[in-house]
């Protein structure tokens, strides 16, 4: 039945929020008596090209969806859900980071703000939705078909997303990633306040100490976690809510040394002592303007953790189509 | 000769009107007893009525929201089913709609 829940996931995707359940609990019903009437009938169970064949009746997942909607009179409902989901994508794209980096030259930088003023971000906003509608307009209008449920297949379709689950993959490069930064870490950046590198002779300030135990105390707990994950693929809410404090704490770690003034001094061969003080200067002050953008990431990674922390309280909340299924596997890997 | 593809297309789209109409009275018509989804199709499909789901489960979401049916989650044989029926409003209208029905019946069979 993975086949099924796949299309039943597809078809989800486009519903209204509102009626999602209640649609895919009695489209899942028919689906399931058609497929049990057919196996009494053959006496057999259904193999994948017979149950592939039903679900291509019943019509591609875009269709099945756009059944639901109401009728919009610029964009009808065969092409809406695909309207929403487009400006749905443009919007974000056009707002949310320019307006994460407004917020962090806000707070850090107010000189620098005019840079990315917010009747820009208007006018940005304003156009894509405009394009877009008149795009999805003018197919709807002029009768252009777009032939799509022609070339869909229930084979084609993505694997049922589960959020809770953590791609072992992910894990294995966290751990490689955190390894060789440890080794590297702990080779090139031992706590010392004189470094030569290539000749440059770095000196840090006395604050580096508490920055090197920092980032090797963190990296080593994002090596535990990365590790448990990978022998435990699927979050908890314990578990994410580790992974973003430990998120954060990097972050934040980043974006203090960025205003630490680290760099004490750079004596380069060949290069005058006023001219080493200049650089050490713009080295520093460079560090410390990029930290409006360091902060964004900051804010990003929070409003990630936050967002996958919320998803998992969602997901044990509500009960959708696969979830017995998925319930029954996460106990077992998490057991 | 066979019909042109867009001959054929324009049959399709009026025959799709056309039934619309009727499939909705032949719904509500069913429903005067209590069903679920499933066994409303097939109950349909056995009188030559046929009806896909992905007709079926909108219309009956209509209806209910114009307040001609109800409806009530239960399980059954461990599984859960919305069962659909009349409602008092919905009686009235099917009298009205089976005695437009007929109307219409009489004069399209002497027009045509």
């Amino acid at each position: 039945m993975e086949l099924l829940d796949r299309y039943l996931d597809a078809v989800q995707f486009f519903l209204p929020k509102k009626q999602k359940r209640d649609i895919i609990v009695e489209l899942s019903e028919d689906l399931r008596s058609q497929i049990e009437e057919k196996e009494a009938e053959l006496g057999r169970k259904l193999n994948e090209f017979e149950l592939e064949a039903i679900l291509k009746r019943c019509g591609s997942p875009w269709e099945v969806a756009s059944r639901y909607l109401p009728h919009r009179y610029l964009i009808g409902p065969t092409l809406f859900p695909a309207y929403r989901f487009f400006l749905g994508i443009l919007l974000l794209g056009c707002v949310v980071p320019r307006f994460l980096v407004w917020i962090g030259f806000l707070i850090f930088d107010p000189a620098d703000r005019e840079y990315l003023n917010m009747g820009n971000m208007l006018a940005t906003i304003v156009s894509a939705a405009f394009f877009t509608t008149l795009a999805f307009a003018i197919i709807e209008w002029t009768g252009i078909k777009l032939k799509l449920g022609d070339y869909w297949s229930p084979r084609k379709l993505p694997p049922v997303r589960d959020p809770r689950r953590i791609p072992r993959g992910t894990s294995l490069a966290e751990i490689g990633a955190a390894a060789i930064f440890i080794v590297w870490f702990v080779q090139a950046l031992w706590p010392r306040e004189i470094m030569n590198v290539f000749g440059t002779r770095i000196t840090l300030a006395p604050a580096w100490n508490y920055f090197f135990s920092a980032f090797l105390l963190l990296m080593a707990c994002n090596l535990v976690l990365s590790s448990v994950n990978f022998f435990r693929p699927y979050w908890t809410q314990r578990r994410a809510g580790l992974r973003l404090v430990l998120d954060v704490a990097n972050a934040a770690t980043f974006c203090w040394l960025l205003k630490a003034q680290i760099l004490s001094a750079i004596s380069v061969p060949g290069v005058s002592e006023p001219k080493a003080i200049e650089l050490t200067n713009m080295i520093n002050l460079w560090m410390a303007r990029s930290l409006p953008w360091a902060v964004v990431g900051l804010v990003a990674i929070l409003l990630f953790g936050i967002y996958r922390i919320v998803r998992l309280r969602m997901t044990r909340l509500r009960c959708s189509p696969v979830e017995p299924l998925v319930n029954g596997v996460a106990n077992l890997m998490v057991r | 000769m066979s019909p042109s593809p867009d001959n054929h297309e324009r049959f399709e789209n009026l025959r799709l009107e056309l039934r619309r109409g009727c499939l909705s009275l032949a719904v509500l018509s069913q429903l005067k007893t209590e069903r679920y989804g499933y066994t409303l199709r097939k109950a349909l499909n056995e009188q030559g009525m046929e009806i896909d789901e992905g007709t079926l489960y909108p219309l009956l979401r209509r209806l209910e929201s114009h307040g001609l049916l109800t409806s009530e989650w239960r399980e059954e044989e461990k599984r859960n089913k919305r069962f659909y029926r009349l409602s008092a409003d919905g009686r009235l209208i099917l009298k009205q709609l089976a005695a437009e029905w007929q109307s219409i019946n009489r004069s399209l069979n002497g027009i045509l």
